[in-house]
């Protein structure tokens, strides 16, 4: 294909000298020197405002007596955080670890944000598109309402109008139906953790094996549907294994599990994990906003499917459900995915706001207060964007590999 | 055997099931069981909704109130919106001073006064009016609110601007009732007094500069107080970072796209780069590298205000989101309409300003409507960096002593009048694109 362009170029400009009549040689007529000149000019205006820039900010570090470089990246942070995924103790845990602590958190958010958006955008979109009126118009107001309200407003009014306004410790509200093992007030969400016993293994395994055998019969069945048409009822059998055969591994090991729970000990709740209402009201936030983001690509993607793909697989007899997961939604596909994933990159970009309602994530933590702390400026905010940029070029390579996939499919 | 009609048989009407508002019910309701089931729970959960904004926003509120315990005296239950429109000036206007607020709106009037001939079908030069109203109306909206002295810069683009608005107006007029523009009446004006071309376009120029001369004396007379960046505040802060954000972001994002598809390859790289980096990163990266990156990046002395450094944050931030929008209407113009425009000896710069690029705006209004609503919602980050902006006012509220811990009604508030602005504009788009889409058919 390269060869053929070069090829087809080539004869393009034998034609054109050919054709182009003698004329006196003038230097800027040339196309090649125009070129190069205008290219030469954008350069130097380019670099030499480079140049300027990092002078003037040696120059000012240089006035303000701050040092540069990434040194200070080894030096004790003497600041703590409400929520951490990784061990930290403020005094011992360097400016690094907060870093990490910070973009750890902002994944960990993003991706809970994604799941959860992902998951109602579809189901709203489908909704969306219902042929019962008031569902459809219900959710078309659920859509409208929150896509044209700020982000930000959201995030702000669940923190403090929703979750900070909760009842206080002393009159925890159980949300887990009086097992005490969720429960919410306003110093957040305090949760059971599973503590796993010694042979807890043998059911992990078991599990694993059965979500094979199930995978295994479920091509199996689909096999023999393309060979001979006979249509093997599954779903019962493949639930009966993935229950029986983690339930018994379990029961024989002896129970082997048990649960840290979230016990009242003077002033708050100790054991299990607590997650901050910052965190929850941001994560409600981002799944409603995103949420209804996603359903409009739904809607957009299904509608791109011609109607005549619905006409012909009703009149083959499927049901609406089954026209919709087995016809239309993996045609709508190619053309759902890369807004929603532009989507999801939004979202991460989204969970910033964070900083708002102190959150710990990378850009609360590692770009405000640790700025605060150690005035790195340059330094600081140039890594968190260039975290931000290694997590868009991490997606963009997702959905490159995705778009040949599809174009492969087509072919 | 035949059977041969000679009296066609009359169309009956469609039956009742499709036409009855019963019908339509049974049909779009209650088509299945399964169906019928989710109308009633979806109408639960509407008239659960429907009910509870309605006790707490409207029977139970207080519109009246000197301060938040007076609301509780009165209801438990309902919302306090007494504390909203108590600072409702502020929502709006921000701390700008009170006997002043006439510039604000004045300022506002100007704007719709300037852009309304857009809409009107019988105007004609519409592109002069755009391109007046980017260049010239942002200097006398910034001299309206900001007053004070004018530099020779200011006093030169307010003359312009003087000149430019009244004759936007005749334009305007001369368009309702004459169907013509005004530089055609100008011509045809000026066309009486002599045949000779040269002398034509002499006269026009010495009008203009007349005019010009007219609009300078007349704007150095004209003086108002000073008012400082730190007293803006509110929705009018609001509207004008996102206004100046859209203005200056469609010129730069115009550049960056072109570059990004030029042929050159510093060029293309350069802009490619530039666009995908800002494009990548969240906006309050790009505020807080502004707040703190910016100060050393001036020489010494040189001091930007924190209004300046934001807005100059939101316009790179937003030149390059326009830049996209400005790729995918340059991708849509076909191939033959650059071919066609070369084959008549058009240069790179003739073929973008007068074939491709009109073409290609045309088609990208909607897209601009649509990234200036996003630009709206994203301003409200600045309440973050510490501006008083419509957010930052409604958080203000909470912490102004008569209502203290007053934080819901203002939120929702301020998100009752960002879904108003954002909705309508949205749908106008959205007609416009439904416009421009029959009109591509045609």
């Amino acid at each position: 294909m390269v060869m053929g362009v070069t090829m087809a170029e080539n004869a393009k400009t034998d034609i054109n000298n050919r054709a182009r009549p003698v004329e006196k040689f003038n230097f800027f007529q040339d196309q090649r020197v125009r070129s190069i000149f205008y290219q030469l000019i954008t350069l130097s205006i380019v670099g030499w405002l480079g140049w300027y820039l990092f002078t003037n900010t040696s120059e000012n570090l240089a006035a303000r007596g701050m040092s540069t470089g990434f040194s200070f990246l080894g030096s004790v942070a003497g600041f703590d955080t409400d929520f951490k995924l990784v061990e930290y103790t403020p005094g011992i845990g360097t400016y690094g670890d907060i870093f990490i602590i910070g973009a750890l958190n902002t994944l960990f958010i993003s991706f809970l944000a994604i799941i959860v958006s992902t998951f109602f955008g579809f189901i709203l979109g489908v909704m969306r598109l219902s042929n019962n009126w008031l569902v459809s118009k219900v959710t078309l107001a659920y859509i409208e309402i929150f896509r044209n309200i700020p982000l930000l407003i959201q995030i702000v009014f669940w923190y403090i109008g929703v979750f900070s306004l909760l009842p206080v410790v002393r009159k925890t509200i159980d949300i887990s139906f009086g097992s005490e093992m969720l429960l919410l007030n306003n110093r957040g969400l305090y949760m059971a953790t599973p503590v796993y016993g010694e042979l807890f293994w043998v059911t992990a395994i078991a599990a694993v094996v059965a979500v094979v055998a199930v995978f295994i019969m479920r091509r199996k069945a689909h096999k023999t549907q393309d060979e001979s048409g006979e249509q093997t009822p599954i779903l019962l059998r493949s639930l009966l294994i993935l229950i029986a055969l983690p339930g018994i591994a379990f029961v024989l090991t002896g129970a082997p599990l048990s649960w840290d729970m979230p016990v009242l000990e003077g002033f708050n709740f100790v054991g299990g994990t607590t997650l901050p209402p910052s965190f929850l009201a941001l994560l409600l936030a981002l799944s409603i906003y995103h949420s209804a983001q996603m359903a409009e690509s739904v809607r957009a993607g299904i509608l791109s499917v011609s109607r005549g793909q619905h006409d012909a697989a009703m009149a083959i007899g499927l049901k609406p459900g089954r026209v919709m997961a087995l016809v239309i939604i993996p045609q709508a596909m190619p053309a759902i995915v890369p807004p929603m994933i532009s989507q999801w990159m939004n979202t991460v970009k989204n969970s910033s706001l964070a900083i708002a309602i102190g959150y710990a994530d990378i850009v609360s933590l590692f770009m405000q207060t640790g700025l605060n702390q150690a005035g790195h400026a340059v330094e600081m905010v140039g890594m968190t964007m260039a975290f931000y940029m290694f997590i868009s070029l991490s997606i963009s390579w997702l959905l490159n590999i995705y778009n040949k996939r599809v174009q492969l499919v087509e072919r | 055997m035949a059977i041969i009609t000679l009296n066609k048989t009359p169309t009956r009407p469609a039956p009742l099931s499709e036409t009855s508002m019963l019908g339509w019910m049974r049909r779009s309701l209650f088509s299945s069981w399964f169906n019928g089931a989710l109308t009633i729970f979806t109408l639960y959960i509407v008239y659960i909704t429907l009910q509870g904004v309605y006790v707490w926003g409207f029977a139970d509120a207080t519109l009246v109130a000197d301060n938040r315990r007076a609301c509780y005296d009165y209801s438990l239950t309902g919302a306090c919106w007494a504390g909203v429109i108590d600072w409702m000036d502020n929502i709006f206007y921000g701390r700008y001073p009170r006997e002043e607020i006439w510039r604000i709106d004045l300022g506002g009037l100007l704007l719709i006064l300037w852009m309304a001939p857009l809409w009107m079908r019988k105007v004609k030069g519409k592109i002069w009016i755009g391109v007046t109203v980017v260049t010239f109306y942002p200097f006398l909206a910034g001299y309206l609110f900001a007053g004070g002295d004018k530099g020779l810069f200011m006093q030169l683009m307010v003359a312009a601007a003087l000149v430019a608005l009244p004759a936007n107006v005749i334009n305007m007029l001369i368009g309702l009732f004459k169907e013509q523009s005004l530089g055609q009446v100008l011509q045809s004006l000026v066309a009486k007094f002599s045949e000779d071309e040269k002398v034509q376009r002499n006269l026009m120029l010495a009008l203009v500069a007349l005019s010009l001369v007219i609009a300078f004396v007349f704007q150095s007379q004209w003086q108002e107080v000073a008012v400082s960046w730190t007293k803006w505040g509110g929705l009018f802060l609001t509207l004008a970072i996102a206004g100046i954000g859209i203005a200056c972001s469609l010129p730069g994002g115009i550049i960056l796209a072109l570059g990004r598809r030029s042929k050159l390859p510093i060029i293309r790289i350069l802009s490619t780069g530039f666009i995908e980096i800002f494009r990548s990163v969240p906006l309050i990266t790009v505020l807080f590298m502004a707040t703190t990156m910016f100060p050393l990046f001036m020489p010494e002395g040189f001091v930007l205000n924190k209004l300046t450094q934001v807005i100059i944050a939101v316009c790179l931030f937003n030149a390059c989101y326009m830049a996209e929008t400005v790729r995918g209407g340059l991708q849509a113009i076909p191939k033959g309409q650059y071919e066609g425009a070369h084959t008549i000896g058009l240069g790179y710069w003739g073929t973008m300003g007068f074939v491709i690029m009109p073409q290609a705006l045309k088609y990208m209004i909607p897209n601009i409507v649509g990234s200036f609503i996003g630009l709206l919602k994203d301003t409200t980050l600045v309440s973050i960096i510490g501006l008083f902006d419509i957010l930052g006012m409604l958080r203000s509220i909470s912490r102004d002593v008569p209502w203290l811990g007053l934080h819901k009604e203002p939120l929702i508030f301020g998100a009752i009048v960002f879904f108003i602005i954002c909705f309508s504009m949205s749908k106008y788009s959205r007609h416009l694109e439904a416009k421009l889409e029959t009109g591509n058919k045609k």
